[in-house]
């Protein structure tokens, strides 16, 4: 027994490499998304355009689509918009869920809905619109449930209103052919 | 084409090194004494050679030559002559390099200083770190090269240094820090040629540790710089954050420190034998964990360099030849080994065990706790991240013990204390511990059951028994006078470093507890308060500097109404990388440190602040700088540097020694 207790740390030690090797050959900034096969979790925000109008996971689902979480503040956003548009010209149906960042009163920001509607507008005017509508989330409830780390997140929702894909990033035509393409076709059969 | 000859040069080496690796080798098995000779030539050759390749790297960057890949990519004709000298090693490719000189440079240093040693032994040796050095020769030539050139079309200028880097403590701070990951080899080689020689008298020890201490003491500076480069560069006023590769160099530095003191018992007492040799591997296999870690990129850290898998796959092969070779070599030729000397229960022996013990249980957290999301996710659970209220718990639950064994430790004699005589100088300590914790925080008004408490009393604790324990050791001399001029340095050196851990643990304990912060919006001439500070924001003007563009804030600081000092605090915009850094400005007392960061701009005239007030500090640092330089004064005992070899060792401990 005692002879045995040397090998200990050597046996240690290769256990550990097991898991360094493998290690090597996975993105260390890659998350599972807790959200995935999730239904979208429960929410009532108003529409960024309409505000009377509110949206909530029963009047959102019915036909899969994608939602892409963005701002007219967020360069890598703004870059995706053309692509999105023609995706949506290919007929993709694609809501938009707006991050709006938070206005701290103590700098002497206040929200001013009017101003904002006014930015999205043009910026969607200059840059392409792919947006069926958008969903604003003032106080960042939905983004915060949703598990988003930041924008532009895409999420891919079933008919039945079940999250099946959650992308961080850009979306340009590498990452739709290999990763979004196929789950989205395979909805719609 | 002074790259070239870089390149050359370093071909040369790799050579050299695969020589070093053989020859001294084959000398020893073989007692061939020429074999065995052949060793110190070929060291100082490696490092000459690996000196001018650094030069040529060196060169490229003075006259901003472009066409070599690695320049363009770290630096630019703007950046100031002292930052590109530094941006040798600010990428990947040329902190190999240095890697590679003081790897070279130990592998020269033992062949000069031990020649002292048996041939057999020193051959040994040599030859085990020539082997160390072939697998990072390759590792440089053939997947990380430096001297890589872009012709025919080179850029007209280069991407510049990261301006995070651009600092006064990025200058030293990893050639510090490599001087101790790979000064560890030294003390890993010294193990491996006593497996290899199977003989387990304390001599492989005597001889290990003054080799041990240095690389501890370049690692202790590192890590310090390190902390204090991240305080002065980052904008929030931390000094740790348990970041992956701040742990990749904790780990050595706390197996390290549980080696210098067990290599004492096996010196002095010739026991714990195989558990010091396990130390000695554990140490130099932690460094290249670190290597590994930092260089493959399957952490997320800030110093991560760009991933390569092909780079990582190499560093893994490498470790598991080096490491798992030797702790193979451990498990066979160890389970011989029969510790002759006894101790009882209450001895040094056994409270140095339980040094030991804690050092390696804070490593064990350590590891656990970087590689811990690692494992998490290869097993399929998931993502997950482990921080600092993980690693910040544990370690207040280990540095306890840990400390109250440490103010003990000193007193205690080797084999066999008796309690009874103890009593009188431990009980003094406690009246002393206890006065001095509650002086201190009665004289700041807030005497609470609180960190700062618990900080203070450990400190105070282990300060002074450190202080006593000199005192009472200088006077078995006669008097405090003689013992001046008598007592060997280790021991002082010893005394210094308990007191830096002292000094250490306050400083973390009062930080912990006593800092307050604020981010503010201020125009110029407004002010605010701030722990009995006024911060006056005075003015804030642009900057141009050589590469980079930004603003200056100045500001007054007064307290109750008495001007204290002035601040000038920027924001730099560094147009090459295109990326914004703060440089905060810091009033720095032994009591507080007071620290504003320049914000954004915001759109009235007006600007975001943060403002900080930071008790007890520079302790920190402080503490560590007390522990290296103890370090050094425990290197400069004469003990270590005898001409002859050590005749045997004595079983017989000195009643002097130390720990």
């Amino acid at each position: 027994m005692r002879k045995l207790a040397f090998f200990i740390p050597f046996a240690l030690f290769i256990g550990l490499s097991v898991f360094l090797f493998s290690g090597l050959f996975s993105n260390p900034m890659e998350r599972e998304s807790s959200v995935l096969d999730q239904p979208l979790p429960a929410f009532a925000l108003p529409d960024l355009q309409q505000p009377e109008k509110i949206w909530t996971p029963d009047s959102v689902k019915g036909k899969p689509f994608l939602l892409n979480v963005w701002g007219t503040w967020c360069v890598t956003c703004n870059a995706e918009l053309a692509y999105l548009t023609e995706l949506r010209e290919q007929g993709v149906m694609i809501v938009g869920l707006y991050y709006q960042q938070p206005t701290d009163a103590a700098f002497g920001e206040v929200f001013d809905l009017a101003a904002l509607q006014q930015e999205v507008a043009l910026k969607l005017e200059q840059q392409g619109n792919p947006y069926q509508w958008n969903i604003l989330d003032k106080d960042r409830t939905l983004i915060f449930d949703l598990g988003v780390t930041g924008a532009p997140e895409t999420f891919l929702i079933d008919a039945q209103g079940v999250i099946r894909l959650h992308h961080i990033g850009d979306i340009n035509p590498q990452v739709w052919q290999q990763k979004l393409a196929a789950a989205y076709q395979n909805m719609q059969e | 084409m002074i790259a070239e000859y870089g390149q050359l040069a370093l071909t040369f080496a790799l050579c050299i090194s695969l020589a070093l690796a053989i020859v001294p080798l084959y000398g020893s098995f073989k007692g061939h004494q020429t074999a065995l000779q052949l060793g110190n030539p070929l060291s100082y050759a490696l490092f000459l050679l690996t000196a001018f390749s650094f030069w040529a790297l060196s060169y490229a960057f003075w006259v901003n030559d472009f066409t070599v890949v690695y320049v363009a990519t770290n630096s630019n004709s703007l950046l100031p002559w002292y930052y590109r000298l530094t941006a040798v090693w600010g990428g990947h490719e040329g902190s190999m390099l240095l890697w590679l000189l003081t790897l070279s440079g130990w592998i020269a240093a033992v062949a000069m200083f031990s020649r002292s040693l048996p041939l057999q032994f020193q051959g040994r040796i040599l030859g085990v770190m020539g082997l160390v050095a072939v697998g990072f020769y390759a590792f440089v030539l053939f997947m990380s090269n430096p001297f890589e050139r872009s012709l025919p079309y080179f850029p007209v200028d280069g991407r510049d240094l990261n301006p995070l880097l651009q600092d006064f403590g990025m200058i030293i701070h990893p050639p510090m820090l490599y001087m101790g990951y790979v000064g560890f080899s030294v003390s890993f080689a010294f193990a491996i040629a006593a497996l290899m020689g199977g003989k387990f008298d304390s001599t492989w020890a005597r001889w290990a540790r003054p080799w041990t201490l240095a690389a501890w003491l370049f690692l202790t500076l590192g890590i310090m710089l390190g902390s204090w480069w991240a305080y002065n560069e980052l904008g929030w006023g931390g000094w740790w954050f348990w970041d992956p590769v701040e742990n990749a160099s904790f780990m050595p530095w706390l197996v390290g420190t549980a080696l210098i003191h067990s290599l004492a018992v096996t010196e002095k007492r010739g026991t714990f034998k195989s558990w010091t040799v396990l130390l000695a591997i554990a140490a130099f296999s932690l460094s290249l964990l670190g290597a590994f870690l930092v260089r493959s990129g399957v952490l997320v850290s800030v110093h991560s360099f760009a991933a390569d898998p092909s780079r990582g796959l190499y560093l893994l092969a490498f470790l598991l030849v080096v490491v798992g070779g030797s702790l193979l070599l451990y498990a066979l030729r160890m389970n011989s080994v029969r510790s002759q000397a006894r101790y009882e229960l209450f001895s040094r022996e056994v409270l140095l065990w339980g040094n030991n013990i804690f050092l390696l249980t804070a490593t064990l957290v350590v590891l656990l706790g970087t590689l811990f999301p690692l494992v998490h996710k290869e097993l399929g659970l998931g993502s997950i991240s482990i921080g600092e209220p993980f690693f910040n718990q544990l370690f207040y639950y280990l540095v306890i013990p840990f400390a109250l064994l440490l103010g003990l430790g000193p007193w205690v004699r080797w084999k066999q204390q008796q309690v009874q005589p103890l009593l009188k100088p431990m009980s003094l300590i406690a009246i002393a511990t206890l006065i001095l914790a509650l002086g201190t925080l009665a004289a700041l008004q807030s005497i609470q059951a609180n960190l700062a408490l618990l900080g203070l009393l450990l400190g105070a604790w282990v300060g002074s028994s450190a202080i006593f324990e000199l005192l009472q050791r200088l006077q078995q001399f006669g008097s405090v006078k003689q013992g001046l001029t008598k007592l060997n340095a280790s021991h002082f050196g010893m005394t210094l470093a308990h007191i830096g851990f002292a000094v250490l643990v306050i400083g973390v304990a009062m930080t912990k507890t006593y800092s307050v912060e604020t981010q503010v919006r201020m125009k110029a001439g407004e002010q605010v308060e701030l722990a009995g500070y006024q911060f006056r924001l005075v003015e804030v003007y642009p900057l141009n500097g050589p590469n980079y563009k930004g603003e200056a804030a100045e500001l007054d600081v007064s307290y109750k109404g008495d001007y204290v000092t002035h601040l000038h605090a920027e924001k730099r915009f560094y147009t090459v990388q295109r990326s914004v850094m703060t440089e905060a400005a810091v009033h720095a007392r032994l009591s507080r440190d007071l620290y504003v960061a320049l914000g954004e701009s915001l759109n009235d005239d007006s600007w975001a602040l943060s403002l900080y007030v930071k008790p007890f500090v520079r302790w920190i640092w402080l503490g560590g700088l007390l522990m290296a330089l103890g370090g050094l004064i425990a290197l400069c005992d004469k003990r270590y540097r005898r001409r002859s070899a050590e005749p045997k060792a004595t079983s017989e401990p000195k009643e002097t020694a130390d720990a």
